[in-house]
C-alpha cells in the first residue's frame, strides 16, 4: 500500500506540547505523544513543513505558512489559539485535526460534529495515520467544495440580475430589443475581453454616473 | 471542612420522586479565581446537601471544555455566555442546543494595559485612542476565547473610546497563563483576562490595571453553569440539585471575608488553580474602595440567569459580525437560560427571586441596556461590523 499510493505534499502543521503552567507528569506525558506522533508522520511520508510553539506568535505563523492541515493535542491549551483561527478565517477554513487519547467511536464522532476534521488516537500505528489523514482532508474538502458551490451559485445570480439591468438600461437609452441589446454587451465584452458581467457592471456604472435624464427624455 | 456549614443532614432533598436521576456529576472547571463555587461546594459538602456528589475536572481550555460537554464527557462546566450562546448559534461549529443554569459570579476581569503605554499617559481608553494618534503603529491587545467573555468585554471597551478592536488594532487569544509573559516581553500591548492572571501582570509590574470589567459594566454576569440541553431535559432533578447546592455555595462565599480567606487557600492548592495563596486572596478580598469586586451571590441576583444578560451576548456577537442575521434574541435566550428550573432550585435552597428575568444596566459608554429592543441595540454602535 504505501508505494502504490506515494504520499502527496500536504503541507502539516504541528503545534509542539506546552512549555509552561501544567504539572510535570502531564506535561511529559503529551511531549512524548507529540514526539511519537511526528515520528509516525515521517514514516508515513508526510511533510510535516512546521513544528511550532503554542504562543502568541502561533496565528501569525500558520498564515505565512497556509498549510492544508493543523494538528495539535486534545489536551493543549492552544485549543483556544487555534480556535481564534477558526473563528478569524471562518470563510476560508482549514482542517484542524485533534490528537487524543481517547479510542471511543462516539467521541470522536462528537468531537467532529463539533467542527474538527479528524481524530488521531496516541498510539495509532503509523501505517494507519495516513488513512485517518487522508479521510480527514477528503472529508473538509468536500464541506467546502459544498460551499464553495454554494457561493458560486449566490455569484452566478448576482451577476445574472447586473447583466438584465444592463439589458434594461440599453433597451431604453437606444430603443432596441432584447436580443440587441445582448448582442450589443456580448460583442462588447469580446472586444475589451472582459466578463459579461463586468461589462454590464460598467454600463450601470456609468448610467450611475450620467443619470437618466436624456433617455427618460426620449422616451416621454 | 463540612463542620463549618452548620448544615442539617445530609442528602436531606434527595428522597421520594425528586431523587436525582444521576448522583455522581462530572463538572468541567477551569483554573481561574471564579471557579470558587464549584470547588467550594465540593469541598464543603453543599453537593452532598441535595444528594448528588460534584466530581471536578480541570481543563486546560475553553475548546476542549466545549469538547467535552459535546462528548458528554462532562455533565456540566463553568462556561463562556459566548460559548454557549455560540454553540447555540452554529459560530465555529455545528449548532447544539445549549442550557444555561446559573450566572457563577460578576465582576473581577481586569483590562490591563503595558506599563510602557500606561507610562506615556494611556491610563484610561481616551488615553490610549490619544497614544494611539500620536504614535501610529500596530498594536495588539489580547483576550481568552474569540467568542468569550473578555472578547466581549475589550471589543466593548475599546470601542467606547473611538478604537474598532476589529479594524484599528490586532485581537489575538492567548491563553490566561501566559497573558502576564507575553506583555512583559512586549508581544502585546495589553489585554483582558480574568483573576488571578490578571493580578498577576500588575503584580510582576509588566501592566497596568487601566479598567476593571466591573467600569464597562458594572456588575456584569460572569462564568455560567453550562451544560447539554438534552442533559438537562433528562437530568432534571439532578439539575435542580447542582443549582441548589452552588447557590448554598455563593451565599457562603458572600457571607464573610473568613469565608473568602479559606476559600482562597483551597483554590491555591495544585488541584485547583495552582497558583500562590496570597496572589488569590487579594482577587478574593477586595479592599475597601476598589471598584465592584468579584461576587457569588448578591442576595441571589448575582446567580440569576437573566435573559437579558444572555440577549446582550447575542447583540455583541452580532455587532462584531460573528451573527449574520439577527436572532430572535430573547427567545434563543428563553430556550438557553432554564430560568424555571434556577426558580425551583432558588426556591429549595431559599434564595430571594426577582420578579422578572431582564435587569436593566448603564454601560461604559452610557447606553442602557434593558433587554427591550435588542435589534436596534445591536444596531446602535457606531463602530461595528455589522454585513
Amino acid at each position: 500500500m504505501k508505494s502504490s499510493h506515494p504520499p502527496r505534499s500536504l503541507r502539516i502543521v504541528v503545534v509542539t506540547a506546552d512549555t509552561s503552567g501544567h504539572d510535570d507528569a502531564a506535561l511529559a506525558a503529551r511531549h512524548e505523544r507529540n514526539t511519537a506522533l511526528r515520528i509516525g508522520l515521517l514514516e508515513s511520508g508526510y511533510d510535516i513543513v512546521a513544528s511550532l510553539p503554542p504562543d502568541i506568535f502561533l496565528p501569525e505563523r500558520v498564515a505565512q505558512l497556509q498549510p492544508d492541515l493543523i494538528i495539535v493535542d486534545s489536551e493543549s491549551d492552544a485549543r483556544d489559539v487555534l480556535e481564534h483561527i477558526v473563528i478569524a478565517t471562518r470563510d476560508a477554513r482549514r482542517p484542524i485535526v485533534l490528537f487524543t487519547e481517547d479510542h471511543s467511536a462516539p467521541a470522536m464522532e462528537a468531537a467532529m460534529a463539533a467542527g474538527v476534521s479528524a481524530y488521531i488516537v496516541a498510539g495509532l500505528q503509523a501505517e494507519r495515520v495516513r488513512p485517518v489523514l487522508d479521510v480527514a482532508l477528503a472529508r473538509f474538502r468536500r464541506e467546502q467544495q459544498l460551499l464553495g458551490e454554494l457561493a458560486d451559485t449566490r455569484q452566478k445570480l448576482a451577476e445574472r440580475k447586473v447583466v438584465e439591468r444592463a439589458k434594461g438600461v440599453l433597451m431604453a437609452r437606444y430603443r432596441l430589443k432584447e436580443e440587441e441589446a445582448y448582442g450589443r454587451l456580448r460583442s462588447l465584452a469580446m472586444n475589451k475581453n472582459l466578463r459579461l458581467a463586468e461589462v454590464a457592471q460598467r454600463i450601470l456604472d456609468v448610467e450611475d454616473l450620467l443619470g437618466q435624464a436624456p433617455a427618460a427624455k426620449g422616451h416621454t | 471542612m463540612t463542620g463549618l456549614l452548620g448544615q442539617g443532614g445530609q442528602g436531606a432533598y434527595a428522597a421520594g420522586s425528586d431523587r436525582p436521576e444521576k448522583t455522581e456529576l462530572r463538572i468541567g472547571f477551569m483554573p481561574l479565581a471564579d471557579c470558587a463555587p464549584l470547588v467550594m461546594a465540593s469541598v464543603l459538602g453543599f453537593d452532598e446537601k441535595y444528594g448528588i456528589r460534584l466530581v471536578l475536572e480541570r481543563q486546560h481550555s475553553w475548546s476542549a471544555m466545549r469538547d467535552r460537554l459535546n462528548k458528554g464527557e462532562l455533565d456540566a462546566a463553568q462556561a463562556l455566555y459566548g460559548l454557549l450562546y455560540g454553540l447555540q448559534m452554529g459560530i465555529g461549529a455545528a449548532p447544539r442546543d445549549m442550557a444555561l443554569l446559573m450566572n457563577l459570579n460578576q465582576n473581577g476581569q481586569s483590562i490591563v494595559l503595558s506599563r510602557a503605554l500606561a507610562e506615556r499617559g494611556a491610563r484610561d481608553g481616551a488615553g490610549l485612542a490619544a497614544l494611539m494618534r500620536a504614535q501610529p503603529r500596530r498594536y495588539t491587545f489580547a483576550h481568552t476565547f474569540p467568542t468569550g467573555n473578555h472578547a466581549m468585554w475589550l471589543c466593548y471597551w475599546l470601542a467606547a473610546a473611538g478604537i474598532d478592536p476589529l479594524k484599528d488594532v490586532t485581537l489575538v487569544t492567548v491563553p490566561p497563563g501566559q497573558m502576564a509573559a507575553n506583555l512583559e516581553a512586549g508581544h502585546m500591548d495589553g489585554f483582558c483576562a480574568g483573576e488571578p492572571w490578571s493580578r498577576r501582570a500588575l503584580q510582576g509590574g509588566a501592566g497596568a490595571l487601566v479598567a476593571p470589567s466591573s467600569q464597562v459594566w458594572p456588575d456584569h454576569p460572569g462564568k455560567a453553569l453550562g451544560a447539554r440541553a438534552d442533559f438537562v431535559a433528562a437530568h432534571p432533578h439532578a439539575c435542580r440539585a447542582l443549582v441548589a447546592a452552588l447557590l448554598d455555595t455563593a451565599r457562603w462565599l458572600d457571607a464573610s471575608p473568613v469565608n473568602r480567606e479559606a476559600a482562597a487557600e483551597v483554590l491555591a492548592s495544585a488541584a485547583y488553580v495552582n497558583t500562590g495563596v496570597e496572589l488569590l486572596r487579594a482577587c478574593l478580598l477586595p479592599r475597601r474602595g476598589d471598584w465592584p469586586a468579584l461576587r457569588f451571590f448578591g442576595e441571589g441576583a448575582a446567580c440569576f440567569p437573566w435573559l437579558s444578560d444572555g440577549m446582550w451576548f447575542l447583540t455583541q456577537q452580532r455587532r462584531w459580525g460573528l451573527l449574520a442575521a439577527d436572532p430572535d434574541y430573547r427567545s434563543v435566550a428563553a430556550q438557553v437560560n432554564h430560568v424555571d428550573l434556577y426558580r425551583e432550585a432558588a426556591q429549595l435552597a431559599g434564595v430571594a427571586l426577582p420578579d422578572t428575568a431582564m435587569r436593566s444596566s448603564i454601560l461604559i459608554d452610557g447606553r442602557v441596556w434593558d433587554g427591550s429592543d435588542p435589534a436596534a441595540y445591536a444596531r446602535a454602535f457606531t463602530i461595528h461590523d455589522l454585513r
